[in-house]
C-alpha cells in the first residue's frame, strides 16, 4: 500500500503535560484509520497537529516527501470535520458546503454544480436553502462532512465527529461514513474513544494511551491478538484479576489469585516481570464459558450466580467464585449460546454452576499498565 | 393528554405567587409612570395650573411649531453619529479585548469597566477638563506650538455633546460585541481556516456576521441613551446645543410645562421603544 502521510517521533506539551509522546506512525493511501484511546490520551491532539492547528514541540510530518509542520491551516490539503460540526449559523446549508470553494475563487456555476453533488452524496438534497438551525443533529454533521469532502482533500480528518449524537444515529452514522469513504476513495483518520465505532468502522486502528501510540493493526487483530499490555487491559469490557506469578516458561504463565491459580498462554510486556512479582489476568466476558461447556476448562471455578442482566441480543451475567465471593466477575453469554444451552438457560439466583475458560482466552499483563487502571 | 396537566400540578394560585412580584414591580415601576406621561400628555395647563382636561394641543404644537421637529431632528442626528462613531471605534477595541490573553484580557475589560462605575456626572466633567479653556486639549496644543493662546471652539457647542457623548457611553457598544464575540466557538473560526480562508476572510465571511447581535445591541443602547440624554446638553451643549431631551427637560423644570413635555417624552420614548424592538427581532437583547 502507498504511503500518505507520514508522521515521526511527533510530540506535543501543554504547559507541564506531555500530550503526545514520540509519537510515529504511517497512513496509508485510500484506509480508513481510527485513533482510539481514553480521553485525555492525546489522540484528539495528534489529529490536530496533522491539520495544522497545534505545532508539534518536535518531529515531523511527512506529506508528499516534505516535512509540513510549520505549514499554516489554511494552506494544508487536508479536511477536519469538528466534534461540534462547526456548520456556520450565518450561512445556508448551499453556502456552507460551497464555503470553501468560494474561497478558491472557484466559478459560481461550477459551486453550485458541486454542491449539489455534494448534498446528494450526504442525502441532503433540498435541502441547500435551509440554515443551520431548522437541521436536526445529524443533519449539520452530514453537512460538516459534505463540506469538507467537497474540496477532495487528501485527507480528511475526523474529530470525534459522532459523539454528540444519540446511539440509534451513531450506529447509522457510522455505516454511512463507511460507505461514503468507500465510494470517494479519501483516506479518513477518525478520532474516536468508542471502541466499537473505532473496530466497526475503520481498516485498522491506532490505539493512543497517555501520548504514547501502543498498537497500530487491523481491528480483528487488535482484538484478539493484543500485543501491547494496554491494548489488552483496554480493548473489551475486561474483568482484571490481581496476583502474584507463580511460575513462567515457554507455554505459559501461572498467576496465584484470590481465586486461585490462573493459568494463561500469553503474557504481554512480562520481560521486566519475574517469578514473585504481582500482575494482572485479563478476561473477556464473552470467553467464559459456563456449565457443561465449562467442563473442560483448564481454569475452572465453582461459583454462583449474582445477577442477570438481559440485554436483548445478550445476555450478562454476574457471579463470584467460592474462593473469592467478593469478586463479581462478569460474563456475557450470546442470545444463541443461551438458547442452545439449558444449563445456562434455567440458572437462577444464587445457583451453582461451574465456570471456566482456557490459557488461550485470557492474558497477564503488568499490575500498573493495565487498561482499566489507567 | 390534557393540556392542564402540563403545568405540572402548580394551581393558578401558586403561579401567581410566583410571577406576582415581579408582575407588580413592573406595573408600578413601569408601566403606570409611563401610562402617567401620556395621561399628562393629553391635558394642558391654564395660568401656570394643569388642567385636567382632554386634548391634542401639545401634539399640535410639536408639528406646528417648526421648532420640535428641528430639535428632535438634531437629537437624531447627534444619536445616529454618537452611535456610527462608537461602532467604529468600539468593534476593534472589542475585537482587541477578545483576540487578548490570560491578564491583559482581564486588564483591558476592567478598563472598559471602572468607568462606568464612576458617577456618569463626573465623566461628563471630565471631558469639560478636557475640552475646556484650560483643559487638557488647549495646553496640549499650546505645548506642542499649534496655538498661541486657548481656543474656545471645543466646548459649549453640538460637536462637545456628541464627543462627549461618544466617550460615555463607549463602553456601552464594546461591552456587548465583545460578549458576541466571546460566544463565537472557537470551531467556527478553525472550521474556516481548515476551508482554506486566509484570517481577513475569516474574520468577514465567519466572526464579524456571527458578532452582529451584539453590533445590533450595542447600537441599540447607544442609540436609545443618546437619544434621552439631557445632562449632556445642559453641561456641555451650551447655547446651540439644545436637544429635544433638554427642552422636555426645561418644561419639566423651569417652564412648569408639564403636559408638553410629557408629550414630547411620549415621541420621544415611541422612537426608542421602536428602536429597541425592532433590534430586539434581531436577537440583540439575548446577547446582554
Amino acid at each position: 500500500m502507498e504511503q500518505i502521510l507520514r508522521i515521526e517521533n511527533l510530540t506535543k506539551r501543554f504547559d507541564t503535560v506531555e500530550a503526545v509522546k514520540s509519537v510515529s506512525l504511517s497512513i496509508y493511501h485510500g484506509e480508513f484509520l481510527a485513533i482510539l484511546g481514553p480521553s485525555g490520551s492525546g489522540k484528539t491532539t495528534i489529529l490536530r497537529m496533522i491539520a495544522g492547528f497545534e505545532k508539534p514541540d518536535s518531529g515531523r510530518i511527512i506529506f508528499d516527501g516534505q516535512d509540513i509542520a510549520n505549514v499554516p491551516v489554511n494552506k494544508r490539503p487536508f479536511n477536519t470535520v469538528f466534534q461540534d460540526y462547526a456548520v456556520f449559523p450565518n450561512m445556508n446549508v448551499a453556502k456552507n458546503i460551497g464555503y470553501g470553494l468560494s474561497i478558491r475563487k472557484v466559478n459560481r456555476r461550477e459551486i453550485d454544480e458541486r454542491v449539489e453533488e455534494a448534498l446528494e452524496m450526504v442525502a441532503l438534497s433540498g435541502y441547500g436553502g435551509r440554515y443551520p438551525d431548522q437541521l436536526s443533529g445529524g443533519q449539520r454533521q452530514r453537512v460538516a462532512l459534505a463540506r469538507a469532502l467537497i474540496l477532495r482533500p487528501k485527507l480528511l480528518l475526523l474529530d470525534e465527529p459522532l459523539g454528540a449524537l444519540d446511539l440509534a444515529l451513531r450506529k447509522q452514522m457510522q455505516i454511512t461514513l463507511k460507505q461514503i469513504q468507500e465510494k470517494v476513495g479519501i483516506t479518513f483518520v477518525h478520532v474516536t474513544h468508542d471502541q466499537e465505532e473505532g473496530l466497526s468502522i475503520s481498516d485498522r486502528v491506532a490505539i493512543v494511551h497517555q501520548g504514547v501510540l501502543q498498537q497500530v493493526d487491523n481491528p480483528r487483530k487488535v482484538y484478539f491478538e493484543p500485543n501491547n499490555c494496554f491494548t489488552a487491559g483496554f480493548m473489551g469490557e475486561n474483568n482484571m484479576i490481581e496476583g502474584t506469578i507463580q511460575a513462567m516458561d515457554p507455554s505459559g504463565v501461572v498467576l496465584d489469585t484470590e481465586l486461585g491459580e490462573i493459568r494463561s498462554q500469553y503474557c504481554l510486556c512480562c520481560k521486566e516481570l519475574g517469578v514473585g512479582e504481582p500482575a494482572v489476568v485479563v478476561v473477556r466476558p464473552e470467553n467464559i464459558m459456563v456449565g457443561s461447556a465449562a467442563a473442560d476448562a483448564v481454569n475452572q471455578f465453582s461459583a454462583v450466580v449474582r445477577r442477570r442482566v438481559f440485554t436483548g441480543s445478550e445476555e450478562k451475567m454476574l457471579i463470584s467464585t467460592e474462593q473469592a465471593p467478593e469478586r463479581e466477575l462478569m460474563i456475557k453469554l450470546h442470545y444463541l449460546a443461551i438458547a442452545h444451552d439449558q444449563d445456562a438457560v434455567t440458572l437462577k439466583h444464587l445457583e451453582e454452576v461451574r465456570i471456566g475458560w482456557n490459557p488461550e482466552s485470557c492474558w497477564i499483563v503488568p499490575l500498573e499498565e493495565n487498561g482499566a487502571q489507567a | 393528554m390534557k393540556k392542564k396537566t402540563i403545568v405540572s400540578g402548580g394551581s393558578k394560585l401558586e403561579m401567581f405567587s410566583l410571577l406576582g412580584p415581579t408582575s407588580l414591580w413592573i406595573l408600578f415601576f413601569v408601566v403606570l409612570p409611563i401610562l402617567m406621561f401620556v395621561v399628562y400628555s393629553f391635558w394642558v395647563v391654564r395660568n401656570q395650573m394643569i388642567v385636567r382636561e382632554f386634548s391634542f394641543k401639545n401634539y399640535i404644537r410639536f408639528f406646528t411649531n417648526p421648532m420640535y421637529p428641528t430639535l428632535l431632528l438634531r437629537s437624531l442626528v447627534i444619536a445616529f453619529g454618537v452611535t456610527g462613531t462608537t461602532l467604529v471605534f468600539g468593534y476593534p477595541l472589542a475585537l482587541k479585548i477578545y483576540r487578548s490573553k490570560g491578564r491583559a484580557k482581564a486588564i483591558l475589560y476592567m478598563l472598559i469597566l471602572i468607568p462606568l462605575m464612576t458617577s456618569y456626572i463626573v465623566r461628563i466633567y471630565t471631558m469639560r477638563l478636557v475640552l475646556g479653556s484650560n483643559g487638557v486639549l488647549n495646553n496640549l496644543l499650546m505645548v506642542v506650538g499649534l496655538i498661541d493662546e486657548p481656543l474656545q471652539i471645543f466646548l459649549f457647542n453640538r460637536f462637545a455633546i456628541f464627543l462627549t457623548l461618544c466617550v460615555i457611553l463607549s463602553p456601552f457598544m464594546v461591552m456587548p460585541v465583545f460578549t458576541s464575540l466571546e460566544k463565537i466557538p472557537k470551531s467556527y473560526i478553525e472550521a474556516a481556516h481548515d476551508l482554506g480562508s486566509s484570517e481577513l476572510q475569516t474574520f468577514w465571511r465567519v466572526i464579524f456576521p456571527n458578532s452582529l447581535p451584539g453590533v445590533i445591541a450595542g447600537s441599540m443602547f447607544i442609540f436609545v441613551l443618546s437619544l434621552g440624554d439631557f445632562l449632556t446638553p445642559i453641561l456641555v451643549g451650551g447655547k446651540q446645543g439644545t436637544t429635544l431631551s433638554k427642552v422636555i427637560q426645561v418644561n419639566f423644570g423651569f417652564a412648569y410645562d408639564w403636559p408638553l413635555g410629557a408629550a414630547l417624552s411620549v415621541i420621544l420614548l415611541s422612537i426608542s421603544m421602536t428602536v429597541i424592538l425592532v433590534s430586539n427581532r434581531f436577537g440583540a437583547l439575548r446577547e446582554v
